[in-house]
């Protein structure tokens, strides 16, 4: 830049600071509304897509859900979460898997998962009196939220387990394929 | 005594403190909503099986009695208790698999080793042999992981079946779905 068209830009600038100088300061208003409007939508988006499953199924940490072309969605039911380290059931570990990922065997008599059964039991007595309550009956549904690499012993395991505890409908819970 | 003009003041909602909550409920939300979408595949265990079969025997003079057994080397088909492949009669040749496994000698945690695409095909001629059968019955060793066994009930369901319009009632169970009831049993061959 030249001398002479820089001291034209800061004669320009002492020019409009003088000018600002006499001149009341605004007070800023930030515009809420489409603020507003933006996040009412987004928060109505979520709590529509929170909303339209009838279980929220959360995989356990590690816990890798076989994928599936299969696009039918789920319905309600009792998960059980079986993941190559333990069997989760309502959010408590039930049972520990061993290092070969197969079912402890302190925990196993036959097919029969012990510790399971009795929450699975427990958990379908209360199901049923609630459906009893409503005048419903009682699906006796259970999710199997398994993992990819889960053995199909341990499969058959809780599959055989939850029979026993009066549960009469299975699915598998698999994660959408897109293609 | 004149009354005072009385001046109507606009009041300004103050909506910040609803801006906070809701910007508290984005991030909850975010967290709760389930990223990936997710499906479910029903089955049945191998007692309801029987009385399905039953039922259908009324109806159809010969049942099909698909079954898939899941091996470390591939896929054993047989139908109405004779192998895929087997001599007339007999109910099953040898332990070789029908379908061998499409990638040999790889680990079983390698979920494209089998080979799927041959067994839809397989599946797709038994149906167009027995268009009203809808039942396979599936089972495994014990080391199959379960991707496989999802694979495999995708396989046989047919690899465009799409089942969602059929199951909410809107339409019939489309063409391209095969054997879309899958009923998992232990230790079958």
């Amino acid at each position: 830049m030249t001398t002479e068209s820089e001291a034209a830009f800061l004669a320009r600038k002492a020019a409009k600071r003088a000018g600002r100088r006499g001149m009341v300061e605004e007070k800023a208003i930030l515009g809420m509304t489409s603020l507003m409007d933006a996040i009412t939508i987004i928060v109505v988006y979520l709590l529509k897509s929170y909303g339209s499953d009838p279980v929220l199924i959360a995989p356990t940490q590690g816990q890798k859900v076989p994928l599936s072309q299969a696009d039918t969605p789920i319905q309600d039911g009792t998960p059980i979460y079986v993941s190559e380290r333990a069997i989760t059931f309502m959010e408590k570990r039930v049972v520990q898997m061993d290092e070969t990922g197969q079912v402890d065997p302190a925990a196993l008599q036959g097919h029969l998962i012990g510790p399971l059964y009795d929450l699975l039991a427990e958990e379908a007595d209360k199901a049923k009196q609630m459906a009893e309550g409503k005048g419903e009956e009682w699906e006796g549904r259970v999710i199997l939220v398994g993992d990819q690499t889960l053995k199909f012993s341990v499969l058959v395991d809780v599959m055989y387990t939850a029979g026993r505890a009066e549960f009469r409908e299975y699915a598998f819970a698999v994660v959408q394929q897109s293609g | 005594m004149a009354r005072k003009k009385f001046e109507e003041e606009e009041i300004e909602t103050n909506l910040l403190p609803v801006m906070n909550v809701m910007l508290l409920l984005i991030p909850a939300l975010l967290l709760a909503m389930e990223i990936a979408r997710m499906a479910a595949i029903a089955v049945s265990p191998p007692k309801f099986a029987a009385t399905a079969d039953e039922k259908k025997d009324e109806k159809q003079e010969k049942p099909l009695n698909l079954k898939v057994f899941i091996m470390e080397d591939g896929y054993r088909v047989s139908a109405s208790g004779q192998q895929a492949g087997a001599e007339a009669g007999k109910a099953a040749d040898s332990n070789a698999p029908t379908i061998p496994l499409a990638k040999p000698g790889t680990a079983l945690d390698d979920f494209d080793r089998y080979d799927y695409a041959t067994l839809s095909t397989e599946a797709r001629k038994y149906k167009d042999l027995f268009p009203h059968e809808t039942v396979v019955t599936i089972s495994a060793e014990n080391s199959i992981p379960m991707q496989a066994l999802i694979n495999t009930m995708d396989a046989m369901r047919g690899l465009d079946c799409k089942m969602m319009a059929a199951m909410t009632g809107e339409e019939e169970v489309p063409q391209e779905c095969m054997f879309w009831q899958a009923i998992v049993e232990a230790g079958a061959g």
